[in-house]
């Protein structure tokens, strides 16, 4: 926990730090804040029960009760919406969070102690890098089945490692410096030089890297669920309502379009603000 | 000197180079000229060469002395119009034979590179492209200015890699990461003379080489452009070199020439403090070494914002430095730009 | 070179080898059992017999590792197992579908290239002036825009609403554009930008100054010269990114209903035909690292330096 603790808070820190933002990664900040807040006082702002089906009003257009107007099963589409953007940013957030848990550690172990768990790490990395993301995520979407966890763990298992690659990569830049040899002969221990002399290292990079893989996640969780293979009906996902909404595209395309552009403005925050962060840290590589 | 017969061949543009015509005139005249680096709103920022007079004559050498910063590469870069973009050149003129090249299109700018301004690089590694081979690289630059069959370019190109003593047919097939330094800088001269241009800038031409291959190249330099009577700009921070092979020189500090005249004046007369502990701070090996070389006091790269620019380092400076002095003959043909040089030349010849 | 060729060859064989074992060992770990799913597709009556006859047939009640033998040496003749569902062999039914998905990547590249290389260069030259800032907004809806989306909405304006495109099937030019353009205008949008990076990196280097004082022309500088330097980061990044290429093309083919690999995967996927989906992640990722393979061996072709330093070392 103290490892988590000390990520977090320098992660802060560095972030803090950062002054004259530029203006385009400012607006992403102010767009994704806005949609945090929507998507927490979400279940205050809607005006309908968003999985109560209504027959008789369905496929209605834009009205006062419906503000982007319902489904084919009489749903309202603006409740979808904003309860849907709880699925979609509470997975997103769970799921890096857990690739950032898992890569950082592996990463930092493999680059600093090396041997044999260096080796076994890059060979799997090797073997894993070879499969595209998607494809990868698609697999293992196939072979444990179609559902929601199974989307977040194969996007898991898909993610991790190139956190991994990129801690490694620093580590092993770093770990033979004089500040860490200085450290070394100071007595420090393992996990002190680790987490004291290396930690802060990363922090930019797995910053940057992050901000823009949230958009990438969000991407392929909607596309995996578009193709059925994520969030199952009647789950307001928004990559599901697309899938849901497909066949009645042709006469009442507003079905498609609000759930789009919500997932395209989340990405876009986010993509926006991953980019005002490369310039600012000064990370081209990636 | 019987090869220098086949060069004389039609030229693409009606400038045909009559030395008898300019002999008389400066070839390069260079007025008033500042450059400044531009700021976010294309205003300008700071103003990087504050200024500068010189001319060259056909067939002279001219040395550009001082230290990195004080603007000399910038100056040269602004003669062949290859300043940076964030830079600009803000007031005067560069004449070449009169014709003013600050107007001149860019169409017009690049026919006159290479052809009659060439320039050769301090970055040995970065004259030619890496993965083209030498000889491709001198036939391009050939075809880019005259109309010639690849046959006749070939003929020609390997000729020039003769004559600044490289095995021709070996280098014309080689890449650039094949060759020495110093067999990349006569290429590069090969290059440079291959148009028998009016004027060569060679800006630190020897600098990343080591001693002995330097002074080859200078010489070669040297041997050619008398045999074609071209001018040379020659920009180096290396003093000894400069004394010896130049006919004139212009000693910058902070964008500023302070000192300019006849390399013979100059050596035995320095006027500008600037130039005197230039001169004593460099070992000459024909006296015995003493004890402790003298060192220009203060950080090099101090410039003052105000008035002469090395009055934060001048051990001679007075009140009246922060106003900037104005460029002033003594003798001849030696200009200086300091407001203690009359009190100097005083002192020298009382001393001596 | 031929070191070079060797190191990779031995990596590709690392890497289908880890494949293999991934692949199997989901198939392994997947929770339901194929030979219900089978028997239920025949829509039989389901015996205890009936099951264990199948269980046998397909090899399932000898160990995991001889499983995996077996596997393994039929992968090594090309064959993948036969398919649940259509009964066909898995190798047969990957290469009757995969000149449909060649087809539809070639198309996107096709559309790519011609997006992305005249943004890049135009950007590259006039760097944050007007052209630079509208490619640059146009990276940033590329790579925030979800792929389905955008040809959902292309079908939208183009076959539905203007009608002069259609909006789905495949075999002629018309049916081409949307699908191509879709995928293509998404990496474009990326791409436009690296070859933005890398051409400005090469302007800056010295030998460009040389080039220009030597009064080469400006467009021979720009292809001859800047050009190559700038195909290196491009060429990889190219490498890197054919999985979004093979990615896109699955969430293409099903949008657009192309009876390509990737609806073979997804169709493969709600059926649990096991089989197909473990040729397909082998297939897409040995495609993947042979491409990469290609692109370590074009640098060859461009940067002379390269072949000199291996082959010195060697």
């Amino acid at each position: 926990m103290r490892f988590v603790y000390a990520f977090f808070i320098k992660t802060y820190l560095t972030v803090m730090k950062m002054k004259n933002w530029p203006p385009t990664a400012l607006l992403g900040l102010i767009l994704l804040i806005t949609i945090v807040l929507i998507t927490a006082i979400g279940p205050l702002l809607i005006p309908n029960d968003p999985y109560m089906a209504n027959m008789a009003e369905r496929l209605s257009s834009p009205s006062l009760t419906y503000p982007f107007g319902t489904d084919h099963m009489g749903r309202c589409i603006f409740s979808r919406i904003v309860i849907g953007s709880q699925a979609t940013l509470g997975i997103t957030v769970l799921v890096i969070t857990t690739v950032i848990l898992i890569g950082i550690p592996i990463g930092l172990v493999s680059g600093y102690i090396g041997g044999r768990v260096d080796s076994i790490v890059m060979r799997l990395a090797d073997g894993l890098i070879a499969l595209p993301e998607f494809i990868l995520a698609i697999a293992i979407a196939g072979f444990l089945g179609p559902s929601l966890t199974n989307l977040m763990i194969s996007v898991v298992l898909v993610k991790w490692i190139s956190y991994t690659r990129v801690v490694r990569g620093i580590v092993l830049s770093e770990r033979e410096k004089e500040y860490v040899l200085a450290a070394r002969v100071g007595g420090c221990t393992t996990w002190r030089i680790i987490t004291r002399h290396l930690l802060p290292q990363i922090i930019s990079p797995v910053l940057v890297l992050a901000t823009l893989d949230v958009g990438k996640i969000i991407l392929i969780i909607s596309s995996l669920s578009y193709l059925g293979l994520g969030a199952q009906p009647p789950a307001p996902e928004w990559g599901a309502m697309l899938s849901d909404g497909r066949p009645y595209f042709q006469t009442f395309p507003e079905l498609m379009i609000y759930p789009g552009m919500a997932i395209f403005i989340v990405v876009l925050s986010c993509n926006l603000i991953g980019e005002g962060l490369r310039d600012k840290l000064g990370e081209k590589s990636i | 000197m019987t090869i220098s017969v086949d060069f004389t061949q039609p030229l693409t543009n009606d400038y045909v180079k009559e030395e008898t015509f300019f002999q008389s005139l400066p070839l390069l005249e260079i007025k008033n000229l500042s450059i400044s680096s531009l700021g976010e709103n294309k205003k300008e920022d700071i103003k990087l060469v504050k200024n500068i007079n010189f001319t060259i004559k056909s067939g002279e050498m001219l040395g550009i002395v001082g230290e990195s910063g004080s603007g000399k590469s910038l100056t040269a870069c602004a003669l062949v119009g290859l300043l940076p973009k964030s830079l600009k050149v803000t007031e005067g003129q560069i004449k070449l034979h009169g014709r003013e090249l600050l107007n001149l299109s860019e169409k017009e700018m690049r026919r006159l590179r290479g052809n009659e301004i060439a320039y050769i690089f301090q970055n040995y590694q970065g004259s030619f492209t890496p993965f083209i081979k030498i000889g491709n690289q001198l036939i391009e630059a050939l075809r880019s200015h005259r109309k010639i069959s690849k046959l006749d370019a070939k003929k020609k190109v390997l000729i020039w890699l003769e004559r600044v003593k490289l095995p021709a047919n070996q280098v014309f097939t080689s890449y650039p990461y094949q060759l020495s330094g110093g067999q990349l800088q006569r290429a590069a001269l090969a290059a440079a003379l291959m148009f028998q241009p009016f004027l060569i800038v060679a800006d630190e031409p020897t600098t990343a080489l080591d001693v002995l291959t330097s002074e080859n190249i200078l010489d070669l330099l040297v041997e050619l452009q008398k045999e074609y009577n071209c001018a040379v700009l020659l920009i180096s921070h290396n003093l000894n070199h400069v004394l010896k092979r130049t006919d004139s020189i212009a000693v910058m500090y902070g964008g500023q020439i302070v000192e300019r005249g006849l390399t013979n004046e100059i050596r035995k007369n320095p006027i500008h403090p600037y130039t005197k502990l230039l001169l004593q701070a460099r070992p000459v090996l024909s006296r015995v070494v003493p004890e402790k070389l003298v060192v220009i006091p203060g950080e090099p790269g101090l410039v003052a914002e105000q008035g002469c620019a090395f009055a934060l380092r001048c051990p001679k400076s007075f009140k009246k430095c922060s106003i900037l002095p104005k460029m002033q003959s003594v003798g001849d043909s030696q200009w200086v730009a300091c407001h203690a040089a009359d009190l100097e030349a005083d002192y020298t010849n009382a001393s001596s | 070179m031929l070191s070079l060729v060797r190191k990779r060859l031995l990596q590709l064989v690392i890497v289908v080898f880890i494949l293999s074992i991934f692949t199997f060992g989901l198939m392994k770990l997947a929770p339901g059992d194929p030979v219900m799913s089978i028997l239920n597709a025949d829509e039989m009556m389901v015996t205890e017999a009936n099951q264990a006859n199948l269980r046998s047939d397909l090899g399932f009640d000898q160990p995991v590792y001889v499983q995996y033998g077996k596997w393994m040496h039929g992968l090594l003749k090309l064959d993948l197992g036969t398919s649940y569902m259509s009964g066909k062999p898995v190798w047969n039914e990957m290469m009757e579908r995969l000149p449909i998905t060649l087809q539809l990547t070639t198309g996107v590249l096709l559309v790519m290239f011609s997006i992305s290389l005249p943004l890049g260069i135009i950007s590259a030259r006039y760097p944050r002036k007007w052209p630079d800032q509208i490619s640059r907004i146009l990276a940033l809806i590329g790579a925030s825009i979800p792929s389905f989306w955008l040809g959902l909405m292309l079908i939208y304006l183009f076959a539905l609403k203007l009608q002069i495109l259609p909006s789905n099937g495949m075999g002629s030019f018309a049916q081409m554009i949307l699908p191509t353009f879709t995928l293509g205008f998404s990496l474009a949008a990326v791409y436009s930008r690296l070859i933005r990076a890398g051409l400005i990196e090469c302007f800056s280097k010295d030998y460009i100054q040389a080039g220009r004082a030597r009064g080469v022309k400006e467009w021979r500088i720009l292809w001859v010269h800047a050009f190559r330097a700038a195909l290196l980061p491009v060429i990889t990044v190219f490498g890197l990114s054919m999985g979004s290429l093979l990615g896109g093309a699955v969430v293409i083919e099903i949008l657009f209903s192309w009876p390509g690999l990737g609806s073979m995967a997804v169709d493969a996927i709600f059926n649990r035909d096991y089989p197909v989906i473990q040729g397909y992640v082998l297939l897409t990722g040995v495609f993947v690292v042979v491409v990469n393979l290609l692109v370590d061996l074009s640098y060859y072709l461009i940067d002379p330096r390269i072949k000199q330093g291996k082959e010195g070392s060697n």
